[in-house]
């Protein structure tokens, strides 16, 4: 397994001892009664494997975008454990996330993991060029040649079908489909062992949508690494995930592979979800 | 009659910025807040430099102020004057001479030792602004020492004019972690910051920061492993007072033509007066 998630939560509030039994799905609700806390997380268990893709589904607000924002580092959670088992040296034993240092947290984010935000704007830097951002990655993984970098930013802007010459335009020049491009660009040049997706296509055009979508997929099987997807939309979730969770009230619903829960779904809300695709 | 306090600040006030220096010393490169009081200079006018030099002035010390190299500028005259009127030190315009020496945006062609501090006047003491301007996130980069964006800025302009466009203020690393502002010297003098025997201590009075390089102390500049870091280039050119080559000048437009002099106006005077001697010997 790459990552093991156990019990994780996130209360955004002061967290009374109530506040997890009175919250959830059962009840039908993500504020605490008691104490008016908002439960984003409530004890979420999930494992992913090396090259899986996990799909996240739900409704606004059900916590698919603070799980990811989570275990990306963004945000801190309150209570749980996201072990991560990518690095070799501790391939045994596992490495949790919520305890690691800030240094260990910006090498986990700079090498190991990647996180493409849906808007483009929170994943790129608009005062720096295309290729720059693309090269901050890089250079934060710890390449220093210039000439290494330069060649690597341009292998990969063409990958995503930028030409070369635009390579040092500034983000603001280029069209949402392209902005969206160049972010996944970046996120991929550290050569991740896990990417996050977090509605990597909402807010597209339909047809550079597809497009987009196959060629994340390809880049998966290419370069073979985890991805936990987000989203609202089924069809992207068909499209790209192995496995999908179904999310509602901070709480995990469903869980299983993502033809068997489209095509059979088992709880009501998954079933309402799914009847309720146009 | 009230009794005159030696070197102008008190000694509350001097144990404060001594024990700044102290930690400055022992974390180089490490940006310290300190209080800064109130200078009869305004700020900005290089009270952080003068702060240092009157706290660690005792009677046997011997001061040099220089300004771009030169001891004869209105601000280093002023300052050196300052310094002596209330402190009673000597002053000297001779780098050798000198115990402490203040200085704004040169480093003393001479090469200091062991027996010297140098201390620099600086504008802005954050290397990280120009990229981060959110002083929080700041120190977090310095505390992760996750520089990336720094060399971003460095590959931007390798990627479109070939080199680095920072003239001055070239950002240098510290014994391998903290990124520092070296205050806006050339970057001729960048490598001359590398294992200098001398103290080396940096105040920025305006900003209320200082920070240090102890001795023989590994700065490096920032650049690509394989590129080359470019000074400026003086070759072939030679002061038109003395005759010096190799040293960092200053190139002067008159109508019509240009005329280069050693910025450094002490090694200047130094080398004129060495050949008058040989002369008269």
């Amino acid at each position: 397994m790459l990552l093991n998630v156990k019990e994780l939560t996130k209360v955004y509030g002061q967290f009374c001892a109530d506040c997890l039994l009175l919250t959830g799905v059962e009840q039908n609700t993500t504020i605490c009664p008691r104490c008016k806390s908002v439960i984003a997380i409530n004890r979420v268990n999930f494992s992913l494997k090396g090259n899986e893709v996990l799909g996240i589904v739900g409704e606004s607000g059900s916590g698919k975008s603070t799980l990811l924002q989570l275990i990306y580092q963004d945000i801190k959670a309150n209570s749980g454990q996201i072990i991560y088992n990518g690095l070799s040296t501790t391939q045994d034993t596992g490495f949790d996330l919520l305890d690691c240092t800030t240094t260990e947290r910006s090498f986990l984010r700079n090498i190991e993991m990647s996180m493409i935000y849906q808007s483009p704007t929170l994943g790129l830097n608009y005062l720096f060029s295309a290729g720059g951002n693309v090269a901050e990655k890089i250079i934060g993984s710890g390449e220093r040649r210039y000439k290494v970098i330069r060649e690597r930013v341009i292998r990969l802007l063409k990958r995503l079908e930028l030409p070369d010459s635009r390579v040092d335009d500034y983000p603001d020049a280029f069209s949402g489909g392209q902005q969206q491009r160049i972010q996944i660009a970046k996120a991929l040049s550290s050569s991740p062992k896990l990417l996050l997706l977090d509605e990597p296509t909402t807010g597209l055009d339909l047809s550079v949508q597809a497009k987009l979508l196959d060629l994340i997929r390809e880049l998966q099987q290419e370069m073979s690494f985890a991805m936990i997807v987000v989203s609202h939309d089924l069809g992207v979730i068909n499209h790209l995930t192995d496995v999908t969770m179904v999310m509602k009230h901070g709480s995990l619903v469903e869980y299983g592979l993502t033809d068997q829960i489209l095509e059979d779904p088992q709880h009501p809300y998954t079933q309402l979800l799914v009847s309720s695709i146009l | 009659m009230i009794k005159r306090v030696f070197a102008f600040i008190d000694e509350d006030a001097k144990k404060e910025i001594r024990r700044n220096l102290l930690k400055a010393v022992a974390i180089p490169g490490y940006i310290v807040p300190f209080s800064s009081r109130e200078m009869p200079v305004a700020r900005g006018w290089g009270t952080g430099g003068l702060q240092i030099s009157l706290s660690l002035l005792q009677e046997d010390d011997c001061i040099k102020v220089t300004d771009q190299g030169c001891d004869g500028s209105v601000n280093a005259v002023n300052i050196r004057d300052f310094i002596t009127s209330v402190s009673g030190v000597k002053a000297t315009v001779n780098t050798r001479d000198a115990t402490i020496i203040q200085t704004r945006h040169r480093i003393p062609e001479h090469p200091l030792t062991e027996d010297q501090i140098l201390v620099f006047q600086v504008p802005y003491p954050e290397v990280l602004t120009m990229v981060e301007p959110d002083m929080a996130k700041q120190k977090q980069i310095h505390a992760d020492s996750d520089y990336s964006k720094l060399w971003v800025l460095l590959y931007e302009d390798t990627s479109q004019y070939g080199d680095s466009r920072i003239s001055n203020r070239y950002p240098v690393e510290i014994n391998s972690h903290y990124m520092m502002d070296p205050s806006p010297i050339p970057k001729y003098d960048i490598a001359r910051l590398n294992n200098s025997p001398a103290l080396q201590l940096f105040g920025a009075g305006r900003e209320k920061r200082l920070y240090a390089i102890p001795p023989y102390t590994r700065v490096t500049p920032l650049k690509f492993n394989d590129r080359p870091f470019i000074v400026e280039d003086f070759k072939g050119k030679s002061c038109k007072r003395c005759g010096a080559e190799g040293i960092f000048l200053d190139e002067i437009h008159t109508t019509g033509s240009v005329h280069y002099f050693c910025s450094d106006t002490e090694f200047c005077d130094n080398k004129l007066k060495e050949a008058k001697d040989a002369i008269e010997r």
